[in-house]
C-alpha cells in the first residue's frame, strides 16, 4: 500500500483517538463511558501498530511525528495515575510511617543533635554557665533585648482582639513551616545542609531558651511556650530527618546506582516532610490561638500534656515493629 | 518500561508495555526558566491581590489581623505548594508550563503522581542555589549544573522524584506534499518501475520535498545535486537534468502514486509487485541503491 493511501484509510481513526484524548484530558477518567473506553484502546492499538511499522509503511517524517506524539498523549491518559488516594494515604501515615521513623537513624541523629545542642546552649547561656557572655555571642545582644521586651507584660494582662490571633497563627505557619521545610530541602546537600539549618536552629533557640532563665520576664516567656513547644520543636527534628535521609542516601546507596537511591529515599522522606508540615500547623495554630491567650497556666500546661502524650502514641505506639509485619 | 536519549538531538525514546517506542522532545533549562518566571509573576500577582482584598474586607470588618493572618497561610501555600497543586491536578502543568507548551512526566513518560509534584517543587529550593541579594534571588546554578551534566535535563529535585520535563507536541495531521508540475511528471516515466527506494531514500525524499517550498531554486538545486547526480548517472540520464525535479519524481512515486499516469499502469507489465507491499523494502537489497548521507558527504 502506498503511504498516500494507508493515511487516506487510517486518517479518520487517528483523528478519532485524537478527539477521544482531547475529551479525556478534559473531563475525568471515571465520567468517560464503558464504550468510549474500549474503543479507546482498541483505536490506541491500531495507532501503536501503526507507528510500529510506520517505517516499513513508508510513512514520511511529518506523519511519523504525528503518531508520536498521538501515542504520547494516549499513553499517558491510558496509564494516568490515580489523583490522591485517601485510604493509601491514611495507610502511610499512620501504619508504615510511624514503624519507618521508629528505627530510622536519621531521625535518631536529627533528635540527639537538636535536643544536645538546644540542652548544652540552653546551659551554656543560663547563670550556671562557665562561659558568661555565651548568650549575646550566639544570639546578639539586639535580638535578647527584643526577646526580653516581648515578654514584658504577662500574657494575662494581654488585652489584643480576638482577631489578633488569627494573624499571629497565619504568621507562624508561614515564618515556621517555611523553615521547617527550607530544612527539609538543604538536606538533600549530603546531608550537610539540613544538619546546619538543624544545629543553628538548635543553637539559638536553647541560647534564647537559657537566656530567659536568668532574666525577670521568665515567667511570661515559659508562659508562652509551653503549649506549642512539643509540637513545634518535634517538627523541626522531624523535617531535618526527612531532609537528611534523602542527603544521606547520596552517601550510602545500599548498593544501588546514587539516581536510583535518591529516588528511593525520596519517596520514604516525603510523608516524613508532610507529617512535619502537619505538625508545624498544628503547633502554629496552638501557638497563635491558646499560647498568647489569658488562659491560665494549667491550662496550658494540659495542652503540653496532651501533645507530648499523642506525639508518644504516634511516634511509640503505632511505631513500635510488629510481629505480624516482620512474618509478613 | 525503559527510555533512552539520544545525546545529539534531545529526543528522548520511551518504550511502553505494550513495546511501542515513541518520542518526546525533552525541556531544557532555557525554555523551563520563562515558565518558572510567569508562574512566580502570577504568585506574586495572587498574593498581592487576594491580600488586598483579605486586608480590605476584613479590616473594613474591624478584623485587620485576622485578614493579615490569612494573607500569611495564602503565601504560605503558594510558596511551597503552587506548583505541587497545580502539577497534581494539570497532569505536570502549571500555568507557566502550559503557557511555554512544557510539562513534566515521569522518566517513564507516564503522568506524575501528587507526592512527585510537592517533592519537586519543595526540593527547587536546593536548585535554586546559590541566593543573591540577602538570600532571597535564587540563581539556579546547581539547578543549572545538574541539568547540564545528565541526559535527560533534570534538575536536583526531577532526579530525586524521577521526573522530567517535555514539550508538549501539538503538531496537527498534515497530509502528504504534493509536487505536481510538468517536468516532474516527465521525469517519473524516465524512473526504472524496478529501482527500489530503501528506508533511508525515502526518508530524506520525504523531508526534502517537505521543505523544499522554503528553499530558492538555486538552493534547491544544490541540495538535490548530491542524491540527484548519482541518480542521474544510474538512470543514464543527462548530467543537466533538474535534480529538484528528479527528487520529486521519485518521492510521488514511493509515496503518492505507482506509477506517473493511469495508462502507463497498464502497460507496465514489469512492475515489481513487492516494492511497496513488502514490509520489509530493506530486504530487498539485491540492486538497491545504496544510498548513505556519509557517503554523498565524502564525495
Amino acid at each position: 500500500m502506498k503511504a498516500a493511501e494507508l493515511l487516506e484509510s487510517r486518517k479518520n481513526n487517528w483523528r478519532e483517538l485524537d478527539q477521544l484524548c482531547s475529551k479525556m484530558e478534559q473531563r475525568r477518567y471515571r465520567k468517560s463511558t464503558a464504550e468510549s473506553v474500549s474503543r479507546f484502546a482498541a483505536l490506541y492499538r491500531a495507532a501503536c501498530a501503526d507507528l510500529a511499522l510506520a517505517d516499513a509503511y513508508h510513512l514520511p517524517p511529518g506523519t511519523v511525528h504525528y503518531l508520536h506524539q498521538l501515542v504520547g498523549r494516549a499513553h499517558n491518559q491510558l496509564y494516568r495515575s490515580r489523583l490522591f488516594n485517601f485510604h493509601a494515604w491514611g495507610e502511610e501515615m499512620f501504619r508504615r510511617l510511624p514503624q519507618r521513623l521508629f528505627c530510622d537513624n536519621a531521625l535518631r541523629l536529627s533528635f540527639c543533635v537538636f535536643w544536645g545542642i538546644f540542652l548544652i546552649s540552653m546551659y551554656l547561656a543560663s547563670d550556671y554557665s562557665p562561659v558568661p557572655d555565651f548568650a549575646e555571642a550566639v544570639a546578639g545582644k539586639e535580638t535578647l533585648e527584643q526577646m526580653e521586651l516581648m515578654y514584658e507584660e504577662p500574657i494575662s494582662s494581654n488585652n489584643r482582639g480576638a482577631e489578633m490571633f488569627g494573624f499571629m497563627a497565619g504568621f507562624y505557619v508561614w515564618n515556621n513551616a517555611g523553615i521547617g521545610l527550607r530544612c527539609f530541602a538543604a538536606g538533600l546537600v549530603y546531608g550537610v545542609g539540613g544538619l546546619f539549618a538543624l544545629v543553628f536552629n538548635a543553637a539559638l533557640l536553647g541560647t534564647i531558651f537559657g537566656h530567659m532563665t536568668t532574666v525577670s520576664m521568665s515567667d511570661n516567656f515559659f508562659h508562652f511556650v509551653t503549649a506549642h513547644g512539643p509540637f513545634e520543636l518535634t517538627a523541626v527534628v522531624l523535617s531535618a530527618a526527612a531532609g537528611m535521609r534523602l542527603g544521606f542516601s547520596l552517601v550510602d546507596t545500599g548498593g544501588l546506582r546514587r539516581g536510583d537511591s535518591l529516588r528511593k529515599a525520596a519517596g520514604e522522606a516525603m510523608p516524613t516532610a508532610m507529617a512535619a508540615v502537619i505538625l508545624f500547623i498544628l503547633a502554629a495554630g496552638i501557638e497563635g490561638f491558646i499560647s498568647p491567650s489569658p488562659l491560665p497556666y494549667s491550662v496550658k500546661a494540659a495542652v503540653f500534656g496532651i501533645s507530648c502524650a499523642l506525639l508518644l502514641f504516634y511516634f511509640v505506639l503505632l511505631g513500635l515493629p510488629r510481629v505480624d509485619d516482620e512474618l509478613g | 518500561m525503559s527510555s533512552r536519549s539520544s545525546p545529539i538531538d534531545g529526543q528522548i525514546q520511551i518504550v511502553t508495555p505494550e513495546n511501542i517506542a515513541f518520542e518526546y522532545r525533552l525541556a531544557g533549562p532555557f525554555v523551563r526558566l520563562p515558565a518558572y518566571l510567569l508562574d512566580k509573576l502570577l504568585q506574586f500577582a495572587c498574593i498581592f491581590v487576594l491580600g488586598m482584598v483579605l486586608m480590605f474586607t476584613l479590616g473594613s470588618m474591624g478584623m485587620p489581623g485576622l485578614g493579615m493572618g490569612t494573607t500569611f497561610i495564602f503565601t504560605f501555600v503558594l510558596n511551597w505548594f503552587y506548583g505541587g497543586l497545580f502539577e497534581t491536578f494539570w497532569n505536570g502543568q502549571t500555568p507557566g508550563k502550559r503557557a511555554m507548551g512544557i510539562r513534566v512526566v515521569t522518566t517513564d513518560g507516564q503522568p506524575i503522581t501528587a507526592i512527585q509534584a510537592v517533592l519537586r517543587n519543595f526540593l527547587r529550593l536546593v536548585d535554586g542555589l546559590p541566593m543573591a541579594a540577602g538570600s532571597v534571588l535564587p540563581l539556579f546554578q546547581f539547578g543549572l549544573i545538574c541539568c547540564l551534566l545528565n541526559r535527560r535535563f533534570q534538575r536536583l529535585g526531577d532526579i530525586a522524584c524521577g521526573t522530567m520535563v517535555i514539550y508538549e507536541m501539538h503538531h496537527g495531521l498534515r497530509g502528504l506534499s504534493r509536487v505536481d508540475e510538468p517536468l516532474v511528471r516527465q521525469l517519473a516515466a524516465a524512473i526504472p518501475p524496478a529501482f527500489p527506494v530503501d528506508r533511508n531514500l525515502a526518508r530524506a525524499l520525504s523531508k526534502y520535498v517537505d521543505r523544499r517550498r522554503f528553499f530558492s531554486p538555486a538552493r534547491r538545486a544544490e541540495i538535490a545535486r548530491h542524491v540527484a547526480q548519482p541518480l542521474c548517472e544510474r538512470f543514464g540520464l543527462p548530467p543537466n537534468t533538474s535534480g529538484d525535479a528528479l527528487l520529486c519524481a521519485l518521492y510521488n512515486r514511493s509515496f503518492i502514486t505507482e506509477m506517473p499516469e493511469e495508462e502507463r499502469r497498464d502497460d507496465a507489465p514489469e512492475k515489481n509487485p513487492f516494492l511497496f507491499n513488502n514490509a520489509k523494502p530493506t530486504a530487498l537489497v539485491d540492486g538497491s541503491f545504496d544510498w548513505s548521507p556519509e557517503e554523498t558527504a565524502a564525495k
